[in-house]
């Protein structure tokens, strides 16, 4: 790291913890790594947190391994049921109809749905039927060895499917870093997960993210952002790739966590993002 | 292979097929259902050339071929694409359904993996009238979903009442209840066509 850039590193901290200590949040962590200036920042990185929609960027990576091995292709047909196992004691579940964004996966059931249909609606609505289809059909045996074998598996904690409440009760849960996930965004936008192809078919998907309050919200008109966000009753997540005009991206995931309560959520994602691009887009003195 | 008059799909004896497809379909051979009881599978299929000809083929006034095939990527890969095979005893499931779709009046649904599949399908652990072509999960009649009790406990009795000998799943959560269809089925029924030549 060059001399500026750690003084933009040392000035970007400061700014995050001022973010953080107005917001309200009770933890957050941060994760950056550019791929223009090199320079990288890891704010509480290691810091783990429930992954709340953010695993299903992992979830992702696994169904295309199992279209990389040929074991799915992309029109590939799943059965639509809403009936799944929880991972404790076997115990049937379902999830609720009115947590899906759009209702198109809820008004396939009984039918079929493509593997890449399903795959859209997982990450740009964040659809949870959707999630739990996919991972019933390449297992999350299957899913946490992709990660392995990608190398990326560190920081990544894959525990479970979305709505299990019997679980998140007995505090099984999926759990992320932002360095974790940080490393699976990083992977996927050099074109390194399976082939520069199925990265780039990832990335697209990502690109239409239809939950932008958060990373994109400050960012100027230009810029394109593929992402993932994520969030429960505590938990306010967004892991992006950040593609501005004239310059290779960069990866940026803001992670927290709040009291039930808490408001201001997007807020303090959003302006992390924008202390972020001002401090890689800012002219630095000669 | 032979063909039924006025029937357009051919015959096929299942044992004088390709190696991959008989072990995908396992015809005339032994399957244990869950209480350790031998069933023989079925051994004569229909061939099914092509989607386009199962969307086409009518076999009872309201049921086409093609809603009791439609299998998911759980299916034994053969048995995904065509020529595909569905046992000749498909035929008898479809006029009973059409009795039941008389009694209710309105639009039977079959589910996806809910009619035909294999004995080597994802979901076929032990041995299950699916695999006989003799089962069907409806998920919808008419309007009305079936995922709650009040509506699979009232159209299994209508069911039952309309077609002598059928079995209907109890409405339950575990292993052999049904909570989100209603799984019916005539049983562990084979159908050997009289022109068949083995």
């Amino acid at each position: 790291m060059s001399t500026s850039d750690a003084g933009r590193e040392s000035a970007l901290r400061k700014e995050i913890e001022k973010i953080e200590s107005g917001s309200g949040a009770k933890a957050i962590a941060v994760a950056l790594s550019d791929a223009e200036s090199g320079l990288e920042l890891h704010y509480n990185a290691e810091r783990w947190f429930h992954a709340a929609s953010t695993i299903k960027v992992p979830i992702l990576l696994g169904v295309f391994a199992a279209i990389d091995r040929g074991d799915l292709l992309p029109h590939s047909r799943v059965h639509v049921r809403n009936r799944f196992l929880s991972v404790v004691e076997q115990v049937p579940f379902r999830v609720e109809q009115g947590r899906d964004a759009n209702s198109s996966v809820q008004n396939a059931i009984g039918k079929m749905m493509r593997v890449d249909e399903l795959a859209y609606h997982m990450i740009t609505t964040s659809s949870n039927l959707a999630t739990n289809l996919l991972l019933g059909v390449v297992g999350p045996d299957s899913v946490r060895a992709t990660l392995r074998e990608l190398e990326v598996d560190e920081g990544i904690e894959l525990k479970r499917g979305v709505e299990d409440e019997l679980a998140f009760e007995k505090g099984i849960n999926s759990r992320v870093t932002a360095d974790g996930l940080l490393r699976i965004l990083v992977l996927l936008s050099e074109g390194k997960a399976f082939s520069p192809a199925l990265s780039r078919r990832m990335m697209d998907i990502l690109h239409a993210q239809e939950f932008n309050q958060g990373i994109p919200a400050r960012l100027p008109k230009g810029a394109r952002v593929a992402h993932k966000t994520g969030e429960i009753s505590t938990i306010a997540h967004d892991a992006a790739v950040v593609y501005l005009p004239k310059r290779k991206p960069y990866v940026l995931v803001v992670l927290t966590e709040w009291e039930p309560s808490g408001s201001g959520r997007s807020r303090a994602i959003a302006s992390i993002s924008h202390a972020v691009y001002e401090a890689l887009t800012a002219v630095v003195p000669a | 292979m032979s063909e039924t008059p006025n029937f357009p799909l051919a015959v096929v004896d299942g044992l004088t097929l390709p190696p991959e497809y008989r072990k995908a379909l396992r015809p005339g051979e032994s399957w244990n259902d869950g209480a350790g009881r031998p069933n023989q599978l079925p051994r004569y299929f229909y061939e099914v050339p092509s989607w386009d000809t199962a969307m086409k083929i009518e076999l009872s006034s309201h049921f086409l071929l093609w809603e009791f095939i439609q299998v998911d990527v759980r299916e034994a890969p053969p048995l995904r694409t065509f020529p595909r095979y569905v046992p000749c005893a498909i035929t008898l499931l479809a006029v009973c359904l059409e009795r039941f779709r008389e009694a209710v009046g309105t639009f039977i649904h079959i589910s996806a993996n809910g009619g035909y599949r294999s004995p080597t399908h994802r979901f076929s652990r032990e041995a299950t009238p699916h695999a006989w072509g003799t089962a069907a999960n409806i998920y919808r009649i008419g309007d009305t979903y079936l995922d709650n009790r009040s509506a699979i406990e009232r159209f299994s009795l209508i069911a039952r009442e309309t077609l002598p000998g059928i079995w209907t799943r109890p409405y339950g959560q575990p292993l052999g209840f049904s909570e989100d269809h209603l799984h019916l089925d005539l049983g562990y029924v084979t159908s050997v066509p009289r022109d068949v030549k083995s």
